[in-house]
């Protein structure tokens, strides 16, 4: 350690990640990419749809928001007054945005040559909040258009009301943008709420990714967050969680969208587990996907034969400490016939034998593919944020892959229970 | 072999071969393209099936493996691609290019054919592949609503037709069609071979490619000129034609359709920064006027095609706005056309170019497509021209090209569900 700085190296992917914790409680994490010219900086919070019950800091009473409240304010931070964040980023050639998920929010820029620039004004846009009864008002017009396209999007349904289906209390039900009815409720009060409450430096972090020069990276941000310290108290948040029965709500959901091609989700609702648990989850479902699913895999090419399938089937993890699902998802103009496969297969592998030999193989593709996708920085920054919403080492992912067995991958698919499952689709 | 190109960047771990055949295509004969390369794509002699296939290229440390369809303005592209790591990132120092080399080889050149026929079984699935394919692409909305533009606006043109064809032609498409449209496509077609990548412990590559695949090189060359927007297959429409389409749908889109007349080679930069300070970024006057002044959608954008000298603009929109939205949209194409651009638009246009164009430099994907467009454009232009030409661009040449940009189609596709 020097400086307080952490330093981590992976040499297969030829990365160093740097982390420091500033004084205020700010995780900032910086992988140095040499070579690259893109430079991409990200402000985040650990607020995301999921949050709509906790403590006000300011008066430590509990209150409970309106669906949707942690993406408009995603939305309502880039106004500032009489211009546009998203704009004057534009207007400096750096492109910017942001993006809302379960669990956490994320503003980020992405720039050649202006990255001091770009690291300065990503800091302001975020600890400057402005919200004014107009421009409330306006957003709900543009956010009204955001859900109305989502609505149309056959994915996005398909996918959702599996978790509606899956989840009776869990707040993973409700769409991130909430309901057009739901954002009427939204005013500038409350959004300063929920901002003064979850993005406080203890609940926030910093990760840069590109060919930069660490200390003076780690100056321009210590500088800058200066200037907005006395704005907020900095606390733990206090969020409530609902207690969620391990039962599904109901087996199966159908939605007609007047599609060509109908769509699946069979969803397998799951016991959370602990934090350092979910990334050896996601580890072990890309296993799977890969080998029982994957166009590589005997039963796609039994049900591409029977015409069941033209697209891909994929098996997908997704969890927090306080939900746990597999969602398998694939198009088909016979869902019948794919939907009973699957369901039939699933039974199988958990009583057959692993091929050790697909085993084998299919981590010796990963390993490749964990090269490749190294080149992109994307990747760099996506396994960064994972490590920090889960509070696991670094790279941990990669570790996993190569200490996995087949046992873990046995008993984990053994945690799937057909009783546990529900079929949604769109069609 | 001359038709082989290489890019060698030593920050990269992995390689990407990208083998094209290019060639002019008819309307009609667009399905029939698609189904034959996708039936060389899932099985060969050597490697049967996917399966088989997929097999193989784990073993080849996930290697990937896939064809791509592009259509370069009125021209044809059939991408057979692959992404590899390096040796020397692998265990042991494992060389899995050659082998990647080899088994394209297999895959284009050596296929299961018998008699002059191709499997009937493997034909029949691509062929209901590609129809489902084609009817598929209502069920995305905003996405449709662009592709039915670009199909109404050049409807007589070979690049109206959507990449996998159309309906009528892919039924059409018979059995007997595949054996002679492969052999046209390995003989007729103009083949360009990309490399790109951490070329680092592979100095003589392009020998062994040379080896590999001499004997099927054809010597076609395209005419540098096809690539190129070619007046003949342009057809101007007199009139601003609308047309509204119904959809089950929320959300509805409106576009417009757009051409260049008096396309000239050099019009490129300008307009692309023409598009950028309509349509391309969040302070563009689409953005700023549809979206943040009057809150009529969540996207507002325009597209411009380079190869095809036509632009797509796309709003979502809610059904009972269209005539604002259409107000809003064609006041934006009269300030262009009027010049109202501020420096600052300008420049800021410029910049996210400019910034888009060094970012090329990050990936290895980008490298190659522009050392392929080079390729068949005759042309040998570096990113570092291609920004100085973009730094060079004033208002007055904005202006000049706003000029020559014809509006010729007002699109919507409505929300039937929006009817209350």
């Amino acid at each position: 350690m020097k400086n307080n700085i952490e330093i981590t190296t992976n040499e297969t992917l030829g990365e160093t990640i740097h982390k420091k914790v500033l004084s205020n409680g700010l995780e900032v994490y910086i992988c140095v990419r040499p070579g690259f010219t893109k430079k991409i900086g990200m402000f985040g919070t650990k607020y995301g749809s999921i949050n709509n019950d906790f403590i006000d800091i300011s008066n430590g009473k509990r209150v409970t928001m309106p669906d949707g409240i942690a993406h408009f304010l995603e939305h309502k931070l880039f106004e500032k007054e009489g211009e546009n964040s998203l704009d004057l980023f534009s207007k400096e050639g750096i492109s910017s945005n942001a993006y809302t998920s379960f669990d956490h929010t994320v503003y980020f820029f992405e720039t050649i040559d202006k990255f001091k620039k770009g690291l300065e004004m990503l800091i302001e846009l975020v600890k400057t909040p402005y919200f004014t009864v107009e421009n409330v008002k306006k957003e709900q017009g543009i956010i009204g258009q955001e859900i109305s396209m989502y609505e149309d999007d056959p994915n996005f349904n398909v996918y959702f009301n599996a978790l509606r289906a899956m989840y009776i209390n869990h707040p993973i039900r409700i769409d991130i943008a909430g309901t057009i009815e739901s954002i009427s409720k939204i005013d500038k009060d409350i959004l300063y709420t929920c901002y003064n409450t979850f993005y406080n430096s203890n609940n926030m972090f910093i990760v840069i990714v590109g060919d930069v020069d660490v200390s003076d990276t780690i100056s321009i941000i210590e500088d800058k967050l200066k200037l907005y310290e006395q704005n907020i108290k900095s606390e733990k948040v206090m969020k409530f969680g609902v207690v969620e029965p391990t039962n599904i709500l109901q087996k199966k959901i159908e939605k007609d969208m007047g599609l060509f091609m109908p769509q699946l989700s069979i969803g397998y609702k799951l016991l959370p587990t602990k934090k350092n648990e979910i990334i050896k989850r996601e580890v072990i479902s890309d296993l799977i996907s890969e080998m029982y699913f994957s166009k590589s895999s005997k039963f796609y090419e039994t049900e591409y034969n029977k015409g069941a399938v033209s697209d891909d089937i994929d098996f997908v993890y997704e969890g927090t400490t306080d939900f746990s699902h597999i969602i398998i998802s694939t198009m088909s103009s016979k869902l019948d016939i794919i939907q009973a496969d699957i369901f039939k297969f699933i039974e199988e592998l958990k009583s057959n034998e692993i091929d050790i030999k697909l085993f084998e193989n299919t981590k010796r593709r990963k390993i490749g593919e964990n090269i490749v996708e190294s080149e992109n920085s994307n990747n760099s920054y996506r396994r960064i944020i994972d490590s920090i919403l889960n509070e696991s080492k670094l790279y941990y992912d990669l570790e996993i892959l190569s200490n996995i067995t087949v046992e873990d991958i046995k008993d984990f698919l053994n945690t799937l229970e057909y009783s546990k499952a529900v079929i949604s689709i769109v069609k | 072999m001359e038709n082989i190109y290489k890019v060698n960047d030593s920050k990269f771990k992995s390689i990407y071969i990208s083998y094209n055949f290019t060639f002019e295509t008819k309307k009609d004969e667009v399905s029939k393209n698609v189904i034959t390369s996708l039936i060389l794509s899932k099985g060969c002699n050597k490697y049967n099936t996917s399966k088989a296939i997929e097999e193989y290229l784990s073993s080849l440390y996930g290697t990937n493996f896939d064809i791509n369809m592009e259509k370069i303005g009125d021209l044809y592209n059939i991408e057979f691609r692959l992404e590899c790591v390096n040796k020397e990132f692998l265990p042991n120092k494992e060389d899995v290019l050659k082998p990647a080399i080899d088994f394209l080889y297999e895959i284009i050149y050596n296929p299961k054919v018998d008699n002059n026929k191709f499997d009937t079984i493997i034909f029949e699935r691509e062929k209901s592949f590609i129809l489902d394919k084609i009817n598929k692409r209502k069920d995305e909305k905003l996405k449709y609503a662009v592709l039915k533009t670009e199909e109404l606006l050049c409807e007589k043109e070979p690049f109206g037709t959507y990449i996998y064809g159309d309906i009528n032609n892919a039924e059409n498409v018979k059995l007997d069609d595949i054996y002679e449209m492969y052999t046209n496509l390995i003989e007729k077609s103009a083949i360009t071979i990309i490399v790109s990548g951490n070329l680092n412990g592979y100095d003589n590559i392009h020998q062994y490619i040379d080896k590999v695949f001499e004997k099927k090189s054809n010597k076609v060359v395209l005419d540098k000129k096809s690539i190129n927007v070619s007046e003949k297959n342009r057809t101007f429409l007199e009139d601003i034609k609308e047309v509204k389409e119904k959809i089950q749908t929320n959300q509805a889109v409106i576009t417009l359709g757009m051409r260049v007349e008096n396309l000239e080679d050099n019009d490129f930069y300008a307009l692309n920064v023409y598009n950028s300070i309509l349509g391309g970024t969040p302070s563009s006057k689409l953005f700023q006027n549809v979206r943040e002044k009057e809150s009529l959608a969540y996207t507002a954008k325009s597209r411009y095609y380079r190869f095809k000298g036509i632009f797509v603009i796309y709003a979502g929109i809610e059904e009972i706005n269209y005539e604002k939205a259409k107000t809003v949209i064609l006041e934006q194409i009269e300030d262009m056309k009027n010049c109202n651009i501020s420096e600052s638009e300008l420049n800021s246009s410029k910049q996210s170019l400019i910034s888009d164009l060094l970012e090329w430099k990050d990936s290895k994907i980008s490298l190659a497509k522009l050392a392929y467009t080079n390729a068949v454009s005759g042309m040998s232009i570096t990113i570092e021209e291609l920004i100085d030409n973009m730094k060079k661009i004033q208002l007055e040449d904005v202006a000049r090209v706003a000029k020559k940009v014809k509006i010729e189609l007002i699109y919507l596709l409505g929300g039937e569900n929006s009817e209350k």
